[in-house]
C-alpha cells in the first residue's frame, strides 16, 4: 500500500471515529428536534360530522402558530401534520397509526368524536405515544384514566348529565325529571350520571326515552315525555333531533314545563331558533354550554377575531372555541418540561396543568389518576332571540354515578 | 375450468404466505395495518362473492355475520378464555350456522325481496350489536384483548401479519376448490336458471342454503381475523355503508371471479387512502369522487375490471 | 281510545304519506328497469334544499316551488338514466351481473348527489325550509295536527289520484305500463323503450323530489336525509314492491306501527320497527301484503 492510500485510510478511521462519538448514540423520542417539535393533529374534515372537528382543529392550530410567532417553546417551533379521521374509528386507528409510524410525530393531538378517540388508546398506550383529545368527550378512553390519553376539555358526558341534572334540580326546582337522550356511547354516558345526579339531589327521574340519532319522527317519545307529567325535560340529543324535539315539543304546547338541551344539540342558538322555527316553543328553554360565555358573548370575541385573521373564507362553526383548551395545555405542558423533552415528561408536565383557560367556564385540570380536562358548565336561558345567562358554574364532582 | 386447481395458482398462495413473514421486517406499522385491513376485507368479499357471483344470491346479511364473528371471536376469549385458535373457528361455525338458518327461509324468495330481507336482517344484526349491551358493550364498544396462537401473542400489527396472510391463502384455496367442484358447478346452474338447475337434477334449496352457510362461515373467519390486530370494536363498523362498500369491491373487481374480487378489494380498499395523500386540500371532494369513480366504473366495465381484462384478452 | 293512541295514529298515518310517496318512486324505477334505486332518498334530499333554494333565493312563491324543484329533478332522473344507466345496461350478455352493475350505478350517484351538496358550506349546518303555512294548529278531539301535516296528506293524496289517472287514462301512461310488463313487445308495438325508461326515471325523480320538499318542513334539510330511504323500502316491501297502492297501505301502516312500537314498547326500539317489519312480512307473506299470490318471474 503507498503512502497516500494510507493517509486516506487513516483519515477515514478518523473521520468514523469523531462521526461516532461526536453524536452519543442516546434514543431520542421521534418528532423532537433541536429546533422543531412535531404533532400529529387529527379531526373530522369531511363526512357528516366535519362540522363538529374542522373548526375545532383550525383553532388548535392557530394557537400553535401564534406560538410559534412569539418565540416558539424553549426554542422549538411547532410543526403540525394534519390527518382527516371522518370521525369514524378504524379511520382514526388508521391515521393515528399512520402519524406515529410512518410521520413520526411526537404526540398526537386529535379526535372530535368520542369512538374515534377510544379505538385509538390501545395502540397509543402500547407505543407509549400521548394522546390529546380536541374537543371529544372521550368518556371511554379518559374514565377509567390510563397514562397515555388526555381529553374531555369541553367536558365528558358523564359531566354533560351531572350538570343538566343539577341544573334542574337546583335552579329549576325539578322534583320529577323526563330524559331524553340516544342510544349510542354518549347518551349512554350522560344518562348514566343524569340520573345518579338527580337521585341523590332527591329528584326521580319519571320517563327516559333513548333515540336513535338518525330519528325522523319524534312523536312517540314527546308523547310519553308528555304522559310521564315531569317538572323538567332535559335533552342530550344532538343538532337534528335536537330541533325536532323542540318542534314536537311546541306542537304539543308543552311550554309549561321546562325544556333544558345539552350543548351538543345546539352548537349555534340562533341557527338552532330558526329551524324550530316558533319562537313560541322557545319560552321555557334552557341550554348547557361548557364555554365561559355564549358562543358570540364578549369573552369569546377575543378568538373569534383571531379565528378570522387566520381564516377570513370560513365563518367558524359553534365548535370552533373548543379546540382551544387542549392546544393551551399542551402549550402549557410543553414549557413546563423544559428543554430536555420527552414523552414521557410532557406527560409529566401535562399532569401537573391547571389553569383558566379563558374559552371554558371550568379550569382544565388534570392528575395522576385524572384525565377529563373539565368537568363545567354553565347556562343560559334562551327564548329565540335572547339569551339570558343563569348564574353559577355547575361542576360534576367525577364522582357521582361513577 | 373444472377440476382440481392448477398446482401454479396454488403457488402463488405460498409466494402470499412467504411475504406474509417478509413484509413485517421491512414495511412501517402503518403500512402493515392497512394490508392486515385489507386482507380482512378480502376474505370478507371473497364469501360475498361466492353468493352473489358465483350462486347469483343477492342476499346482503354478510355484514352481520361478520360481526358475529368479530363479537364471537373476542367474546369466547375475553368470557370463556377460550384461545383463539379454537374460537376463531367456532365463531365462523356459529356466523355458518346462522347463515344456514338465514338461508332456509331465504330460499322461497325472489331477487329483490331476498335482497330487503337479508338487508333488513343485517340492520337489525346491528341493532342487537347496538342494544346488548351486556354482552357486546353496546354503542361503547367492545375491548379485544390481544389473541395468543401458540404461545405468540398477537393483537399488534407486525405480530398478526404472517398469521392474517395464512389465513387469507387458506381461504383463497378454499374458495378455488369450491368453486372448480361439483358444488361449485350447482351455484353456477343455479345462478344462470333454477328452473334448468332443477330439471337436471340439482338440489337448488339444498345447494343455495349451503351457499348461505359457507358464505356466512367465510365472514365469520373475517371476523375472527379482524380480531387479531385490532383492538376496538363497535357497532359501526358494521353499517350498511361497509354492506355498499363490500357490494362495489366485487362489483368493480369483477363479480364471480377470484383474481377480481381480490383486485377490487384492493383498489378500492386503498382509493381513501390515495385520496387522502393525493387531495390533501379537497378532502371534503372525497365522497364525490368516489360516487363519480362508481359510476365511471359501472359505466365502462359493467364486468367489473378483471371482466374487462378477459374481454381484452378476448376470452 | 286513548288521546296518546289517537296522536300516535294521526303522526303515523302523516309520517306514512311521506314514506308512501318515497317508496312509490322506488317502485316506479324497480317496475321500469329492475333495479332498486339507492339514490333514492339522496333525490328526496336535493328535493329539500332545492325548495329551500327557490324559496329564499329565487323568492319563488310557496306553491310554485313544488313543479320547479319537481322540474329540476326530473330532468336529473332522466339524464341518470340517459347518460349512465343504458351505458350500464348496454352491452348486457348476463342479466344478473348487469342488474348489478346498475345498482352500483344508482350507488355512485347517490354519493355524488351527497358528495356534492356537502362541498357547499352552506350545507354544513341543519336547515330548515318553512312550511307550507304555520299557523294555530288545528285541533280534532285530543290529537294536535299542524298545516304542514294536513298539506303532506292531501298532496299525497292528489299526487296518487294524479299518478293513478296518468297509469290508466294517459298514453304516456299506458305506454309506461307496458313497457314495464313486457320491454320486446312494447318495442315490438313501436313504443320508444329508451324514452319510456327515461320517462320512468324522471317521473320516479320527481316523486321524491316533491317529497323532499313536503317532509323538509318537517324533517329538516341535511345532507344527510337520505336515510329515509330505508323507511320507504320497507314501506315499498310491505305493499310487495309491485303495486302502487301498496306502497300507500304500507307507508302508513309503517308509519303507525313505529309509534306504536314507541308508545308501547320504547323509544329505543323505534329503529327497528321498520327492519322487524320486513322479515316478518316477507317470512309470513313473500311478495307482500298486496301483491295477490306469488307470480312466477317472466323468464
Amino acid at each position: 500500500m503507498n503512502s497516500h492510500r494510507r493517509f486516506v485510510l487513516r483519515g477515514l478511521l478518523l473521520a468514523a471515529t469523531l462521526g461516532l462519538t461526536a453524536h452519543p448514540v442516546r434514543a431520542a423520542d421521534p418528532g423532537i428536534t433541536s429546533n422543531e417539535i412535531t404533532i400529529g393533529l387529527f379531526a373530522p374534515m369531511s363526512g357528516p360530522l366535519t362540522a363538529f372537528g374542522l373548526d375545532a382543529l383550525q383553532a388548535a392550530k392557530m394557537w400553535y402558530e401564534e406560538t410559534n410567532k412569539n418565540g416558539g417553546i424553549h426554542g422549538r417551533k411547532i410543526k403540525v401534520v394534519i390527518e382527516d379521521d371522518k370521525c369514524n374509528p378504524n379511520e382514526a386507528v388508521a391515521v393515528v397509526k399512520k402519524l406515529i409510524t410512518v410521520d413520526k410525530v411526537f404526540f398526537v393531538h386529535g379526535g372530535s368524536c368520542t369512538a374515534a378517540a377510544v379505538a385509538a388508546q390501545e395502540f397509543v398506550t402500547r407505543e407509549k405515544v400521548p394522546h390529546v383529545m380536541l374537543n371529544a368527550s372521550g368518556d371511554g378512553a379518559v374514565i377509567p384514566a390510563t397514562r397515555y390519553v388526555f381529553g374531555a376539555f369541553a367536558g365528558t358526558q358523564r359531566t354533560v348529565g351531572a350538570t343538566l341534572a343539577e341544573f334542574a334540580v337546583k335552579e329549576l326546582k325539578a322534583k320529577k325529571i323526563a330524559v331524553i337522550a340516544h342510544d349510542d356511547e354518549y347518551g349512554v354516558a350522560n344518562t348514566a350520571t343524569l340520573k345518579a345526579v338527580a337521585t341523590a339531589l332527591g329528584a326521580q327521574v319519571v320517563a327516559t326515552e333513548m333515540i336513535s340519532p338518525r330519528i325522523t319522527d319524534v312523536t312517540a317519545p314527546l308523547l310519553n315525555v308528555r304522559a310521564a307529567n315531569a317538572d323538567v325535560i332535559v335533552s342530550t340529543a344532538y343538532p337534528g333531533p335536537a330541533v325536532l324535539i323542540a318542534q314536537k315539543y311546541g306542537e304539543f304546547g308543552m311550554m309549561k314545563t321546562p325544556l333544558a338541551q345539552a350543548i351538543q344539540g345546539i352548537p349555534v342558538p340562533s341557527a338552532f331558533a330558526k329551524n324550530v322555527g316558533n319562537d313560541a316553543a322557545l319560552a321555557n328553554f334552557y341550554y348547557g354550554s361548557p364555554l365561559n360565555d355564549l358562543t358570540d358573548g364578549p369573552k369569546q370575541q377575543k378568538w373569534i377575531a383571531m379565528y378570522k385573521q387566520y381564516y377570513p373564507d370560513r365563518t367558524p362553526s359553534g365548535f370552533m372555541a373548543y379546540g382551544l383548551p387542549s392546544a393551551m395545555a399542551v402549550t402549557r405542558a410543553l414549557e413546563k418540561a423544559g428543554k430536555d423533552l420527552t414523552r414521557e415528561t410532557f406527560i409529566d408536565a401535562l399532569e401537573t396543568v391547571e389553569f383558566e383557560t379563558g374559552v371554558i367556564a371550568a379550569p382544565v385540570a388534570f392528575g395522576k389518576s385524572r384525565r377529563d380536562g373539565s368537568r363545567g358548565s354553565l347556562f343560559v336561558k334562551f327564548d329565540g332571540k335572547t339569551h339570558t345567562l343563569m348564574p353559577g358554574v355547575y361542576l360534576w364532582d367525577g364522582k357521582a354515578g361513577m | 375450468m373444472y377440476g382440481a386447481p392448477p398446482l401454479r395458482r396454488l403457488s402463488l398462495l405460498l409466494l402470499l404466505i412467504a411475504a406474509g413473514f417478509a413484509l413485517p421486517l421491512v414495511l412501517p406499522q402503518y403500512f402493515l395495518y392497512l394490508g392486515n385491513f385489507l386482507m380482512t376485507f378480502a376474505v370478507l368479499a371473497l364469501g360475498l362473492d361466492l353468493l352473489l357471483g358465483w350462486a347469483g344470491q343477492f342476499a346482503f346479511a354478510h355484514i352481520a355475520f361478520f360481526g358475529i364473528g368479530v363479537y364471537a371471536t373476542a367474546l369466547l376469549q375475553a368470557r370463556l378464555g377460550i384461545p383463539f385458535i379454537f374460537g376463531m373457528p367456532m365463531a365462523a361455525m356459529l356466523a355458518g350456522f346462522i347463515g344456514l338458518l338465514i338461508g332456509l327461509p331465504a330460499t322461497r324468495l325472489r331477487t329483490v325481496y331476498l335482497a330487503l330481507a337479508t338487508f333488513a336482517f343485517a340492520e337489525a344484526a346491528q341493532w342487537v350489536f347496538n342494544s346488548w349491551d351486556k354482552v357486546t358493550g353496546g354503542p361503547d364498544g367492545l375491548r379485544i384483548a390481544a389473541p395468543d396462537v401458540f404461545g405468540y401473542k398477537l393483537g399488534t400489527d407486525p405480530t398478526a401479519f404472517p398469521v392474517v396472510t395464512i389465513i387469507l391463502a387458506i381461504m383463497i384455496a378454499a374458495a378455488m376448490y369450491l368453486t372448480t367442484s361439483k358444488f361449485g358447478r350447482a351455484m353456477c346452474a343455479i345462478r344462470d336458471s333454477e328452473h334448468v338447475a332443477a330439471a337436471s337434477g340439482i338440489n337448488v334449496r339444498g345447494t343455495k342454503a349451503w351457499a348461505f352457510a359457507i358464505s356466512a362461515v367465510y365472514a365469520g373467519v373475517a371476523g375472527g381475523m379482524y380480531t387479531l390486530f385490532q383492538s376496538f370494536v363497535n357497532p359501526d363498523v358494521f353499517s350498511f355503508h361497509q354492506i355498499v362498500l363490500l357490494l362495489s369491491m366485487i362489483v368493480v373487481g369483477g363479480l364471480g371471479s377470484l383474481p377480481g374480487v381480490l383486485i377490487g378489494v384492493g383498489l378500492l380498499g386503498l382509493l381513501p387512502e390515495i385520496m387522502r395523500t393525493s387531495m390533501r386540500g379537497l378532502l371534503v371532494w372525497q365522497e364525490f369522487v368516489y360516487g363519480v369513480i362508481l359510476i365511471l366504473a359501472m359505466m365502462f366495465m359493467p364486468r367489473g375490471i378483471w371482466g374487462f381484462v378477459r374481454a381484452w384478452r378476448g376470452q | 281510545m286513548s288521546p296518546l293512541l289517537l296522536q300516535g295514529i294521526a303522526g303515523g298515518i302523516v309520517s306514512g304519506c311521506v314514506y308512501a310517496l318515497i317508496a312509490l318512486s322506488l317502485v316506479i324505477v324497480y317496475k321500469s328497469s329492475d333495479v332498486i334505486n339507492f339514490a333514492g332518498g339522496e333525490l328526496v334530499m336535493i328535493g329539500g334544499y332545492l325548495g329551500m333554494f327557490a324559496l329564499l333565493w329565487l323568492g319563488l312563491p310557496y306553491l310554485l316551488i313544488f313543479p320547479f324543484g319537481a322540474l329540476v329533478i326530473f330532468v336529473v332522473g332522466a339524464l341518470f338514466d340517459r347518460v349512465v344507466l343504458t351505458k350500464v345496461a348496454g352491452r348486457s350478455v348476463h342479466g344478473q351481473s348487469v342488474l348489478v352493475a346498475m345498482i352500483i350505478a344508482t350507488v355512485g350517484l347517490s354519493y355524488m348527489l351527497k358528495g356534492i351538496v356537502r362541498v357547499i358550506p352552506y350545507t354544513e349546518e341543519v336547515r330548515r325550509l318553512p312550511p307550507i303555512s304555520s299557523g294555530t294548529p288545528i285541533f280534532v278531539g285530543p290529537v294536535v295536527l299542524q298545516h304542514q301535516d294536513i298539506a303532506i296528506v292531501l298532496a299525497a293524496i292528489a299526487i296518487m289520484a294524479a299518478l293513478w289517472a296518468f297509469f290508466s287514462f294517459t298514453m304516456a301512461g299506458k305506454a309506461l305500463r307496458a313497457t314495464s310488463q313486457n320491454p320486446r313487445a312494447a318495442a315490438l308495438v313501436g313504443i320508444p323503450v329508451r324514452t319510456m325508461s327515461m320517462t320512468a326515471w324522471g317521473l320516479a325523480a320527481a316523486l321524491a323530489g316533491v317529497s323532499g320538499i313536503l317532509l323538509a318542513p318537517k324533517l329538516l334539510i341535511t345532507p344527510d336525509m337520505g336515510v329515509i330511504v330505508i323507511l320507504a323500502l320497507a314501506a315499498a316491501i310491505i305493499g310487495g314492491f309491485v303495486s302502487l297502492p301498496g306502497c300507500v297501505a304500507g307507508g302508513i301502516l309503517l308509519g303507525v306501527v313505529q309509534n306504536m312500537i314507541g308508545v308501547y314498547v320504547s323509544s329505543r326500539a323505534i329503529s327497528l320497527a321498520p327492519f322487524l317489519v320486513i322479515m316478518v312480512v316477507l317470512l309470513l307473506r313473500p311478495q307482500g301484503l298486496f301483491a295477490g299470490r306469488a307470480v312466477a318471474k317472466k323468464v
